[in-house]
Formats: C-alpha cells, structure tokens, sequence
C-alpha cells in the first residue's frame, strides 16, 4: 500500500504455478517473470516504481524439490520454500547449528517468519537481510537451476558472491534458486548473532552481526564475521576476521578487532541511523559476541 | 412466597465491554469496512512540494479514465477554508504550502481507476521560498506561508501572574532549560476513512469517524457551500481517534463534494502511508523554561516560552497552548509566572489535537526540569515534589479550583509502593561503573482536567432513555464511542440506577440525526460528563417508575427501589412486582399512557476563560504520578522499561476493567512518545511514513505495571468519578527520561529518547569524564 | 482488466471457488469478494498484524499473500470461530478479560492467538509476548490481551 500510484505499476500478464521444478524452470526460461514464494517482500514492493514485476508471476510454492531441510553426510540443505518458522522449529538444525536459529528468531514477526522463506530472503538482497547473516558465517553455497534449450543446467555460487548491490543479485532472470548448502560445523564452535533494537524483533537492522569461530582454550581458529546494513550488500569482515584469527580472546584483541572492523565498514547515515551510531553497533556487537565466545 | 432482593452495586466492579462479543467475533463494520450500493471510491492527488504556487492543473485526461465520474480542484469547490483559523481549503486553488496538500480529487468506480485518473493529471507549480523551523519563519524577510499573517504567527497566547523579577530576586537558584519536544502521530489501526451520501433534497449523511459529530456539523457546511442542519454525521465504529477526529481534515469536505458532483455514495480511504503524511500530527513545542527556588526547595517563579510549529494550516495544535498554560501555572504551587506561546506558520505539516493534548507537551518539560532543580537544590525528586505539591480545594493563578485533589497521597503511595528512594539512592552510584546494563528509577507527576473543559459555549452532554414493555432500556447518547468504552460505563449507570442487568440496555450512540447534543469526546470529559447526563436521566426515569409503584402498591415511592428488574421496599427488599409488569401497566394505562421515555442535559459547573486566561474551566481537577524502572543497555542506548507504577486519582471507579485498560494503554502510547516513536520530518517531508519506521510499542517491549486508585470521590462527577483517560499518556514519559539520567547521569531533554540519542549522550558523557580524569 | 484466475480452496470449513486478479492479495479477496470484513486492512505491508489469518495450520498476514496462493489450501478467518459449539474460548476471554477497545486489531490479534494456542496452550508470558510481536495494538497496551491468552490457555487445557 503506497499512496496513489503517480507511476503505472506494470501488468501481470501471465501466471504459473508450478508443481515440479522442470514446470518451474520452463516458467522462468524467458527470463521475463517474477517468482513468488512467501510474499512477504515482493507483496509490499510490487507495486513500488523500479521493483516492478515482470510479465508473469511465477508461484513456486508447490514445487516439492525447493522444500524441505536436509541434514546428512556432514552437510546441510535448506531447501529455498524453507521458512523461517520451520528452520526454528528442526530440532537437528538448532542443535547443529544454534547460529541459524539465532537469526531465524530475530527475523520480522510469527506471520512472517510463517511465510518468509529462504530463498526469498537472498533474492530480495537486501543490505539487512537477516538470514544472510549467518548463512555467510557458514560459508554456505546457493544452489542455482534453469532450463536451457530443455535442459536443466545447475551451478552452485558461494553466498558472499551473490550479492551485486542493494536488491541486486548475480542470479540471472531465468535461474531459481533451488536451495542453501553448507557444511555442519565441528565441535568448539561458537555461533552468535546480533541485531538491534529493543524490540526482539519486527525490526529493520541498523546494523547485523554474525561472528563464528572454532574457539579452542580462548583461541579463535577459522573466524567468520558477517554484518548486515554497513555496506550496499551483507558483508564478510575479511581484514576483521584476519585480526582475530588465531588469537586469543583478551581486552587487547577486542580493541584491535573493534578498530579493524571500524575501519573495515563504511555505514551510511539515513533516517534509521545516523554512520556514526551504526559504528558504534558493529563495535558493541563484536564486543558482545567475542564475550560470549570467550566464555563459551 | 416473598422473594427478597438485597441492595448490590455494579459500580467499581469488572464489567465486559458492550461491543465486545460483536468486536471479538468480526461482526463489526468500521467506517472502513462500509459499502454501500452504488458507491464510488474517491482519491486525493496530493502535492510533492512543500511551498509553491500553482500555475496550472489539467484534469483533462483524468476526465475521460473509464469508470471515472468526477474531477474536482480547487476551481469547482467552495471557496471555504476549514480548521481552527479556517485557512486550509479543501481543494488548493493557487497555491500549496505544505507537503499533504490537496491539489484534485477523484470518484470513480475502482480504486484502480481512481489511480489512473490521478497519475494522469498534470500540474505546474512555481517554487516559493521554504521555511521549515520557527526561529526562521519569525525573521523579517521570511517568506510568508499566509498574506493574512504576515507575521507568520498563527496565533499567540501569554499569561502573567505575580511579579517575575520579585521572584527572581527571591530566588537562591535559578534553573534554565530548554526542551524541544518532537513530532509524533495517532496511529489509529483504521486509517482515515469518510463515506458521504447526498440525498436529491441536497442533505448529505457523512458517515465519519467524527468524535465532535455535532460541532462538525458547524465546521464543515461552509466548506461544502452547505446549511449545517443539512449535515448528518453517522458514526459507525472506528478503529481508534485518540483526538485526531476533533477537527475537519480537507478528505471529509471532499469526500461530500464528490458525492455531490456525482450523485452517488463516495468513499475515501487513506493507505497507512497516506496516514502517516496526511493526518494530523502531536503539536512539537520549543520550550524555554527558566524557574527559581529558594534554598529550602519552595518554587519562587517559572518563566516559560514556548513556539509551536504551526505547519502550513491551523488546526488544534495551535490551541495546545490553553492546556499547556495550565499545567505551567497551575502544576506546582509557584507565586510567580510568565508563559508565552507562539504558534508559527511553516513549511511543515500540521498538528491536531492528540490525547493530553497540549499537556503531554508541558509534562515532559515541567517534570524533566523539575528534576533538575530538586538535584541542584540537593532534594530527591520525591521530597522536592511533595514540598511544592498543590493542595485540595487551592484556586490557582488561572482560576482553577483544584477541588478534591491529592497529589501528595499520590506522590507517596508511589514512592512507597516502588521503593523509590532506596532505589533512586543506589543506582545514582553506578554512573561510572564499568557495567554494561543499568537500572534507573524516575518519577513524574502531572496534573489535568478531570471534569470537561469549557472552551465551547456549552461542555453538555444529553441523554434520552426510553423503556419498552420488557423492561429493556435504549439509551440514546451524545457522547461518542471510540473504543474507550463510554458505553458501557453508561450502561452500567443506567443498570445500577434503574435495578436491571446491563445486558437488557442497548446504547445508541451514533447519529446527530438521533442523538441529543454533546460537545465531543475530549479532555477526559466522557465518563464525567456523559456518564452524569447518563445518571441524571435514569434517576428521572426511576422517579417516573416508583411514582407510578406508588399509586398500585399503596407504598410511597420514598420506601421503593429498583432491584433485580423488579420493584421492591427498599428497606427490606422485598418485592413488590416485576418492572416489565409495571412498565407494561404504565403502557397500557388508557388515557393516561405513561410511557417511559426521560431525557436530560447536562452542564457541568465551569467557566469559559476570560481575556486574561482565567476561569474555571473544568468541573474537576486531577493527579497521576508514574514512577518508571528502567534498563539501559549502555552499549547501543536501548532502554527497557521494567516496571511503571502508576498512582491516579480517579473520583472512583466506575468499570475496573475498562480503567485498568485506558490506563495500560496510556501508558503503552506514553511509552512510545518517550521511547519510540518520532515522526521524522526534514525539510518539510516526512521520512519515516511507514510501521517498519515509525515504532509503536508491542507486546514484548510493555513493562509491568502495578495500578493503583486513588478515589477522591468527586463530590459533582457521577458516582463520585473524575475524567480520567489522558493523564496516563501524559506522566510516563517524563518518568522514563528522568529515569534514565538516574541510571546513566545523561539527561535527554528532547523526546524521543532513542537509542541512537542516548548512545551519543553515553559517548559524550565517557568523553567528558576522559578528559576530567586527565 | 487485469489478469484473472479462478481458485478454489476450503474457507471456514466450506469449499469456495472465486475468480481473483492476479496481483491481489488474499486480504483484499476476502474483505472485498468473500465479504469476510473481520481481517483488517490496516498497512497493507505486514507490520501491523491486523489482517492476520490461518492459512493451512500457520498465521499469516493476509495483506502479503499472494490470492493465488489461496488455491487448495484451508483458510480460517475469524468469522470461523463461531461455529456450533458457540464462539472460541479466545473470543471469551477477550470479552471477559476486557481486551478490546476499538477492536480494529482484535480480529487478526484473536487469530494469531488461536494459531499460538494450538501449538502450545501453555505458554509462558514472555512466550506470548513474543508471540504477539507482529500484531499492533493503539489501545489496550497489551495487557489484557496477554490475560486473554492465559484464561484461554487454561480453558483448552482444562
């Protein structure tokens, strides 16, 4: 809902709902259609000028190989129709991977949650997405499906590589994202994630933060650092995660990884926030979860 | 065999909301939720810039949209302005002065077409000079927002009392603050909405969210080019006002002259975005307070002046200042005062009246600079109050007669009940600790209207009953239900006066076309004054009833009541027949049919404010303080609030239930002022229209709250009950920001205190001490 | 005209077929074709929780979606409480515990509640709490709304 419409929203022409991922994959093949899952971003941005929907509205709801959480083999896939709500409510996932739960749990609201899905959330792209989060900390891989002179071609791109810039991804028209993939995280790992707001959640990030790392008698190995709303896409801290590799966790390390990750960052001020104060988060964020790793 | 029906009250007990089974269950149409044959939708074009002429609209396109029926501008509308000045036509003819303005409106029959036929409309605009903040409009050589005003000032109030510089002279301290307080909106979850239905008689029913339907009458027909006895304001269920309802907003008048133009029902809806640009805002004050005390903590002045940014039009916002004058002269015994008020035309939207109207305001600077003086002068904030505090029946410098107050019984029930000083004492201390959550206590007190407010020829309120065979009861009310629950607290005086179960008592409380006269529902006025109406009736009816008793029973009507829908002898309670059998007899008596049908109307005792500002303008007077634990994360400024004890004095409880409910959501709305909710406009735009921006509190953010009751018993109210609704809203948020500089030594004097504000003043405050330890 | 289709899905028990724009959202369907006036249009963008619905056994914003979607699946609205057995021990016990005010975000409130409960009639009050996160209130400061929930938790499991 937006206040009279000054600019044509552009017409649906066409509807498809598929039931497999051949159907869908042939729905998307012209690369002149939107897909829709959850709703919970396109439905408010549809009729936004410049979000326009293409020609046809593809409904992906109802194909079975996006559904569905697999944990097997040292591996986890989160289908792309995966919501919120049931990456809470896997009993396996939360015990294997409390980070992902972490996130799912400050993510909008129940009705959202109920409906926003996985891939819904790395396609809309935006700089505060919530799940991408810890989904960077994991390193994980999204898996990409279209349908080429009839043939399915497939591709796997690592989850920092999709994101071209605010609402920008590298996925082409005609790609569907099929699903996430990442690898189950050993013993001594820690997960953690912050957001701000006093509200728990139904809350646009200022600035998010996910930390993890192998943390072995207060030493941090393989460190990954994600932040969502300091730059036009969610970021991994790579010179942060540097500065923090292998070291241990004492007041000295907090204030030089506090220092690297200020000068790694470069937030904006907007009417949610001023750059200076979206500083000052990432900085707490980092100290509260360097504190919480170090005390297991 | 005798039955004996002993004497019962329902009133201060738990009683169910009227409307509730319909409300829970989805039966209830709201304004919004209307259709009616034939109806069109109507849309507005609104303008993008802030102050510009306009040269040109073609509305030709538009015209020819399918499904389209009428154009309006300003060309074919009455040259009429609406609001409080009456300086803001409904359509803009030549010229618009701030952000919302309405430039064309359209009927049609889809929403669809309505918003083809907009964006097909053109306008040229010449770009006046802007100017957005009052100190700037003030200056000579500011553009003008009004020819008539070349001043800028929409209105001015001021107030003298006493002698400021004998209170200078006497004072050993002398406290200077300045207070800024912010824009915020209503928030009603039913957005904006009217629906007009013209007859070919050229009457038109309005069914609106009015919650003055008989002044608006009055304050519309001139912009419609109409006869106000012409107009018919029905009032269906609303979702929410909170006073944004007390005033015509440009979409009512157009919403009629579609219907006229087209000759068929038009609806208007806003979208939330359209809500939150579109509607009237909370008034954003300046405060500049001086105030002294001598060395034993007695208040020997205040000095207050304020400006209010007027927006481009004038509406109740700038009449703030009449209620703000009130709580700077009146709240606190202080000898000496001066209060000035400007209210400046800008480029900014404009404000209406909200809930604590023009004391939300005044409550934050009093009791944040309160604060401030009892730390200077070495009190705590409990003893500095109480020194100071007003007492029963004191008349204060503008007349009023605080009557049956006890503002020292609420000061110390709420420190006690919180345990406020040991806490207070404590968490003083942990300033420079290294901690990164912190407690803090604070306490604000406040004062306000509790028994109507005269700023009309009449405060009244009418009642018309009327019983049928069965002994049910219609009541018809002027007053308004907006979901503050009026309707049932009369159906509760009606149910205790009259011996009946409030489920045979329907109220009727929805068409000037029906209903008797009422001012509207405003300044905690309802209970008070609808409620004595109420009362007034049901005991006429009752008298009507025993009289009649009396001559079948040979009991004098002295010796009856009504119990338990029968007759009885009051003394023992033994009945004497069945009310439906009586009333039924009534009926039916021949000749002398002696149906029951009573009416009243009330007028409470108050005086309108004479030139200089005096009078006593409200029939009664009464205080709530808040004392706030708070919890502030010192690393992003996040406050939560714990605990909120709220201490009222409220006459006495009507409906337990419907009280604890006004309070808590008071509370809640307070909460988001002090905390939250900020409406943010830079250069005369608002950038934040949307809930995702624009944070009312939920559920998980509410603290406890522990309630307590102060029943003063109002010697005039009905059943001895005071107004009550506002002061809720209005003592919170002082209460939260004085708790927090006790949890953290920094004092935010601009709402909100949001955390992005509170971590620049945790960054300053570390700085500061940095550089005084080094 | 705008793309149209047909669904067909089980509202409040009952089989329904309706033809519905493709851009529509499955409030707007509800409000404006089924004349189901009980979910509220309130902001249209999934903030404020007033349109809320149980599509398949999960609360939903009906604002956000998609009135395709609808096809085959099971919808309850609040006008589906009142059924037979009298109205639902969540919409006594807001009538009871005074929950109601306006009452305009009470239907999408009742809603969420009924979806909460039925995972869980025990809830804590912090789960409640968070439970209502997504559901605004104006009035009431949600006090006696969360003393609903606890009254009703206590019917269900009585």
């Amino acid at each position: 809902m937006t206040l009279p419409q000054l600019q044509q929203p552009p017409a649906i022409e066409e509807y498809a709902a598929p039931r497999s991922l051949d159907e869908a994959l042939d729905a998307l093949a012209d690369g002149a259609a939107t897909c829709v899952a959850g709703g919970t971003d396109l439905w408010v941005q549809k009729d936004e000028p410049g979000r326009a929907v293409g020609k046809r509205l593809v409904n992906i709801k109802n194909v079975p190989e996006l559904a569905g959480i697999e944990v097997k083999a040292g591996r986890i896939r989160l289908g792309a129709l995966v919501t919120m709500t049931q990456v809470l409510e896997h009993k396996d996932l939360a015990k294997k991977v409390p980070l992902l739960r972490a996130a799912a749990d400050k993510f909008a609201s129940v009705q959202i949650r109920n409906a926003a899905t996985v891939g819904g959330n790395i396609a809309n792209a935006s700089p505060a997405a919530d799940f991408v989060i810890p989904l960077l900390c994991l390193d994980a891989e999204v898996s990409l499906a279209s349908m080429k002179a009839g043939k399915v071609k497939t591709r796997t791109v690592p989850i920092n590589e999709v994101f071209a810039g605010p609402g920008k991804t590298v996925i082409a028209p005609e790609e569907l994202i099929t699903g996430v993939e990442f690898a189950v995280p050993g013993k001594n790992f820690y997960g953690g994630f912050a957001k701000t707001g006093p509200r728990p959640a139904l809350e646009i990030a200022l600035v998010s933060l996910g930390f993890a790392a192998y943390v072995e008698g207060g030493t941090l190995r393989d460190v990954r650092l994600a932040l969502g709303a300091v730059a036009p896409t969610p970021i991994r801290a790579r010179k942060t995660e540097a500065a923090l590799e292998g070291k241990s966790i004492d007041d000295a390390l907090i204030d030089t990884a506090a220092e690297a990750l200020d000068a790694e960052i470069a937030p904006i001020d907007d009417h949610r926030g001023s750059a200076w104060y979206r500083r000052r988060l990432a900085r707490a964020y980092l100290m509260q979860e360097l504190g919480h790793a170090a005390s297991g | 065999m005798t039955k004996i029906i002993e004497k019962d009250t329902i009133i201060g007990k738990r009683v169910r909301k009227m409307d509730a089974p319909d409300k829970t269950t989805g039966r209830t149409r709201y304004v919004n939720d209307m259709v009616l044959p034939r109806m069109l939708y109507g849309k507005i074009l609104r303008t993008d810039r802030v102050h510009a002429k306009i040269l040109r609209i073609d509305t030709e396109k538009a015209k020819a949209v399918p499904g389209v029926h009428a154009v309006l501008t300003g060309a074919d509308t009455p040259d009429f302005g609406i609001g409080v000045l009456k300086d803001n036509p409904p359509l803009k003819k030549d010229r618009v002065r701030c952000i919302r303005d309405e430039i064309a409106a359209v009927a049609a029959e889809s929403e669809e077409a309505c918003d083809e036929a907009l964006r097909l409309i053109t306008v040229e605009y010449e770009d006046l000079p802007t100017v957005f903040e009052c100190e700037d409009a003030l200056k000579d050589g500011a553009p003008v927002i009004h020819e008539e005003r070349p001043d800028n000032i929409a209105m001015a109030q001021h107030f003298d009392h006493g002698d400021i510089e004998q209170g200078k002279a006497e004072s050993d301290f002398i406290v200077e603050g300045d207070y800024n307080v912010h824009y915020v909106t209503h928030c009603n979850m039913g957005v904006s909405c009217a629906v007009a239905d013209i007859d070919p008689d050229g009457r038109v029913t309005l069914y609106s969210q009015s919650q003055y339907p008989f002044i608006m009458k009055m304050d519309i027909a001139p912009s419609l080019g109409m006869h106000p006895g012409d107009v018919r304001i029905v009032q269906p269920p609303v979702g929410g006002a909170f006073g944004s309802k007390l005033d015509v907003y440009p979409y009512e008048p157009i919403c009629v002259l579609l219907a006229k133009a087209t000759r068929r029902p038009v609806k208007v809806i806003f979208s939330r975005e359209e809500e939150f640009i579109a509607s009237p805002t909370r008034q954003p004050v300046e405060f500049k307070i001086k105030a002294g005390m001598k060395k034993d903590g007695t208040l020997t002045f205040r000095e207050v002046d304020t400006l209010l940014n007027n927006g481009g039009y004038t509406s109740w916002g700038a009449t703030t200042p009449y209620v703000t004058m009130r709580t700077i002269t009146s709240h606190y015994k202080v000898p000496h005062i001066h209060y000035s008020a400007k209210a400046v035309y800008t480029n900014n939207p404009f404000a209406g009246s909200f809930r604590g109207y023009g004391n939300v305001q005044a409550t934050w600077a009093i009791e944040t600079h309160m604060d401030k003086m009892a730390e200077i002068g070495g009190f705590n904030p409990i003893e500095f109050r109480l020194k100071n505090a007003n007492e029963p029946d004191e008349i204060t410098p503008q007349g009023s007669n605080l009557g049956c107050i006890d503002l020292v019984g609420c000061l110390n029930t709420a420190a006690e009940k919180s345990d406020f000083l040991a806490k207070w004492a404590k968490y003083k201390d942990g300033w420079d600790s290294p901690e990164r959550y912190k407690r803090g206590i604070g306490i604000a007190a406040s004062l306000h209207n509790a028994g109507g407010a005269k700023i009309h020829k009449s405060d009244g309120c009418g009642t018309i009953i009327k019983m049928d065979d069965y002994a049910r009861i219609t009541v018809i009310t002027g007053a308004s239900e907006i979901g503050q629950g009026i309707d049932t607290v009369i159906a509760q005086i009606m149910a205790e006066e009259l011996g009946i179960p409030m489920r045979d008592v329907t109220i009727v409380a929805n068409d000037t076309a029906t209903g008797p006269w009422d001012v509207g529902v405003h300044a905690s006025r309802t209970t008070y004054i609808a409620g004595k109406s109420a009362q007034r009736a049901a005991q006429k009816a009752k008298a009507q009833i025993l009289d009649a008793a009396a001559k079948q029973s040979n009991v004098s009507a002295d010796a009856l009541d009504l119990r338990g829908g029968h007759v009885v002898q009051a003394e023992d309670g033994v009945a004497v027949m069945p009310l439906d059998r009586l009333l039924r007899q009534m009926h039916f008596a021949g000749e002398a049919a002696q149906l029951v049908i009573q009416s009243d109307y009330y007028e409470p005792p108050t005086e309108s404010e004479d030139e200089n500002h005096v009078g006593d303008m409200s029939a009664a007077y009464s205080n709530a303080v808040h004392v706030a634990e708070v919890i502030v994360d010192t690393f992003t400024g996040e406050v939560k609030v714990e605990t909120v004890w709220s201490v009222q004095d409220v006459g006495r409880v009507i409906n337990l239930t419907g009280l604890e409910g006004q309070i808590e959501g008071g509370i809640a709305m307070g909460l988001g002022y002090a905390l939250s909710e900020d409406l943010k406009i830079e250069k005369g735009i608002v950038k934040n229209p949307f809930f995702r921006d624009y944070h009312l509190f939920t559920a998980p953010e509410m603290p406890r709250i522990d309630m307590t009751f102060i029943e003063t018993m109002d010697s005039e109210g009905p059943a001895g009950a005071k107004g009550i609704a506002e002061l809720p809203t209005i003592v919170i948020a002082p209460a939260v920001g004085n708790a927090v500089y006790n949890a953290t030594g920094v004092r935010i004097d601009h709402p909100p205190v949001s955390p992005e504000k509170l971590a620049r003043g945790l960054f300053e405050r570390e700085q500061r001490m940095r550089q005084a330890a080094e | 005209m705008p793309l149209q289709v047909d669904v067909t899905f089980t509202l409040n028990g009952r089989t329904t077929r309706v033809g519905v724009p493709v851009g529509a959202s499955a409030l707007t369907i509800l409000r404006e074709r089924l004349d189901l006036a009980g979910a509220k249009l309130a902001c249209g963008e999934g903030e404020c929780g007033a349109c809320t619905v149980i599509v398949d056994g999960q609360s939903l914003n009906s604002c956000l979606m998609p009135a395709v979607d609808l096809e085959g699946r099971e919808v309850l609205t609040v006008e589906g409480l009142w059924t037979d057995a009298g109205i639902d021990p969540v919409q006594d016990a807001f009538i009871e515990h005074g929950a109601v005010q306006c009452g305009f975000c009470t239907p999408g409130m009742i809603m969420q509640i009924r979806y909460l409960l039925d995972r869980n009639p025990n809830m804590s009050e912090d789960e409640i709490r968070r439970g209502l996160e997504g559901n605004v209130c104006r009035c009431t400061g949600y006090k006696k709304i969360i003393d609903a929930v606890i009254a009703a938790g206590r019917t269900a499991t009585a």
